[in-house]
């Protein structure tokens, strides 16, 4: 592994040193002038900066692409041979034959579809019905704001409280008020998943209800004015005024919140274990490539859910820029 | 009904507000009220459950009072607190994440401040070819490197014993979008304050430390709020990295990983559960609080990442 990052290392040196070579060459035709005294200063300031950005940032890259078609095991670093598509091979058996990636993939895209739509739809509710200049809409958008302050490893303790499968737990306590038998909500396949949007929605969303709101006070007041002179009603200007002006802030906050569902890993992970109702595809790559330490399947299933969700991405940007 | 409410709000005449107006506005306090409950009962009822003991939490099971402090007994209050600072011993993992954070805002910004700066305000061979792979590494979305990320930490530093700290601290030193941030703003800056300390005789860091930077305090400021807020909130990957404590040594977890390890003590009360993700808490609040100018300026700039 030290000689492929020391070779990956001289190839980038000397495809930066070709482009340094060309800009001297051409810099004549393009008038402008490099001094060797301020050029080296440059380099010696960017050094700590491309050291750690090429170990960190595009390392992790190229071997993410190359170990998934390798069957590196990590205590073994040195013993790596090339498997060709063995690894996506395996992955589409496991997906064929019921495994857990499937319960992984089932999972994770139940999460998307619920929380998505749930996490939006609030954040754009809330930021309309804070967006006053009452008093206490000051307060209440402070209010609707407090979860995000709480980490997710904390959220995920503290519904774990709440959720709690005894009497005690609070939900289970308060709907025992109501004669509701006493539910194990995470263990229960069929309400594991919801409760689990519902709270990550809930920490969540008051993040994205201040982007919407910034994205409200970029609209011009005078645009409204004239929708009042032309008698429009509330809903009108929702949907001539206010929804389009919207619409930029609103691309960004589904692609951020579409790919940040995708990575959904710590709640499950703190909240359920490793089960197969609950196991998402973040986490299976983790515990593929971590716990049982074949990273270079996990690396095969990584570079799968980065062409997926990178298609996506690109499909929803078409979509909604389009209609511009 | 109509004229009884209007009654109520404070001032309505003097401000000219309609009795229709009125309703209006109790209407929007009431489903305001009702929405901020919504949002803030896990919250208060983390607050409330960790001045209580594990009877007092049993008792309160199923009433409002779940909802409330044990006003009866505060004592059991500072002793979940106690518990969690003095037998569970938070506080070490609290440093820890202070540590851990105070380098990582340090290198964050000297790192990529000086990458910056130079892609902004200097001219050398190479710099259009290294302009695209910033824009590049930005766009390019990169699901999930962390276990290629960690055999590399791994094989670098053995992460056998005090040297995987340096696993926590480099590569959350590098942020290639911050080095983007601190170019455009660097851009902004009029040449002519450069120009002047050259004059003067200073060098190209003396510029950047004595000048650059304490013309840039607000981009400084937001790069080391998200720096605290990142590094305090990570979870999995210092989990994944650092080695468990050892018996009468100082642990190296920080203090959301440790978090698990607290959880499974033989005997811990939910009490002390709450007062330990309470305390887990309370800094990143308070950065909240005092920071939440710098906190909104990073909102304005998420933006740019599209």
């Amino acid at each position: 592994m030290t000689v492929s990052a020391l070779i990956i290392a001289a190839v980038f040196v000397v495809v930066f040193a070709l482009f340094a070579f060309y800009d001297v060459v051409t810099s004549r035709r393009r008038k402008v002038k490099y001094r060797i005294w301020t050029a080296m200063t440059a380099y010696l300031m960017l050094l700590p900066a491309i050291v750690l950005a090429f170990l960190f940032v595009l390392l992790p890259i190229l071997y993410s692409l190359g170990y998934a078609f390798t069957d590196y095991y990590l205590l073994k670093p040195n013993n790596i041979s090339y498997i060709g598509f063995e690894n996506f091979k395996q992955v589409f058996q496991e997906i064929a034959g019921r495994g857990t990636l499937y319960h992984a993939l089932i999972n994770t895209t139940e999460f998307v579809v619920g929380v998505v739509p749930l996490q939006i739809g609030l954040a754009l509710a809330l930021a309309l019905f804070v967006n006053k200049t009452y008093k206490s809409a000051k307060v209440f958008k402070v209010c609707f704001f407090a979860p995000v302050v709480i980490s997710l490893s904390v959220t995920s303790f503290l519904w774990l409280q709440i959720l709690s499968p005894s009497e005690k737990g609070l939900l289970n306590s308060l709907l025992g008020v109501l004669g509701v038998k006493p539910r194990d909500w995470l263990r229960d396949p069929a309400t594991a998943m919801p409760c689990i949007i519902v709270l990550s929605a809930w920490q969540g969303c008051g993040y994205q209800m201040l982007i919407v709101l910034s994205g409200l006070s970029n609209i011009q007041q005078n645009l409204y004015e004239a929708a009042s002179l032309d008698g429009a009603g509330a809903w009108h200007k929702f949907t001539a005024v206010t929804w389009p002006g919207l619409r930029s802030t609103f691309v960004y906050i589904i692609i951020t919140v579409f790919i940040g569902a995708c990575r959904i890993l710590t709640q499950p992970m703190l909240m359920t274990g490793y089960q197969d109702h609950t196991v998402t595809l973040s986490y299976y790559m983790y515990q593929q490539g971590y716990t049982y330490r074949w990273v270079g399947y996990s690396s095969a299933v990584a570079l799968l859910m980065t062409i997926v969700i990178g298609t996506i991405t690109l499909i929803q940007r078409r979509v909604f820029r389009e209609k511009d | 009904m109509v004229n009884k409410l209007y009654e109520y709000l404070p001032n309505a005449e003097r401000k000219g507000i309609s009795p229709k107006k009125a309703i209006g506005r109790i209407v929007y306090i009431v489903i305001g009220v009702i929405l901020s409950l919504l949002f803030l009962f896990p919250i208060v009822y983390m607050l409330a459950t960790s001045t209580k003991s594990e009877s007092a939490y049993a008792a309160s099971a199923g009433s409002i009072a779940m909802f409330f402090p044990d006003f009866a007994d505060l004592g059991e209050a500072a002793k979940n607190y106690g518990n969690v600072f003095a037998n569970y011993g938070i506080w070490r993992y609290a440093i820890n994440s202070f540590l851990y954070a105070a380098a990582v805002i340090a290198s964050n910004i000297l790192v990529n401040g000086l990458a910056g700066y130079v892609m902004a305000k200097l001219n050398f061979p190479g710099k259009r070819f290294l302009s695209f792979m910033i824009i590049f590494l930005i766009v390019v979305p990169v699901e999930t490197s962390i276990i290629p990320l960690y055999s590399i930490v791994k094989i670098m530093l053995g992460l056998k014993n005090t040297a995987s700290v340096l696993g926590v601290i480099l590569p959350a030193t590098i942020s290639i979008f911050n080095i983007f941030l601190f170019t455009q703003f660097f851009e902004n800056i009029p040449q002519g304050y450069e120009e002047a300390a050259r004059i003067d005789g200073a060098n190209t860091l003396v510029v950047f430390f004595k000048i650059i930077l304490p013309l840039s305090k607000s981009i400084v400021a937001t790069v080391a709020v998200f720096c605290f807020i990142g590094v305090w909130n990570d979870y999995l990957w210092p989990s994944m990295i650092l080695p468990y404590a050892q018996e009468g040594q100082w642990p190296l977890y920080p203090i959301q990983s440790a978090l698990t390890t607290i959880q499974s003590i033989q005997g811990i009360t939910t009490g002390e559960i709450m007062a330990s993700l309470i305390v887990t808490s309370i800094p990143i609040f308070i950065i909240y609080v005092l920071a939440q100018k710098y906190i909104v300026q990073g909102f304005g700039t998420a933006g740019l990442k599209m």
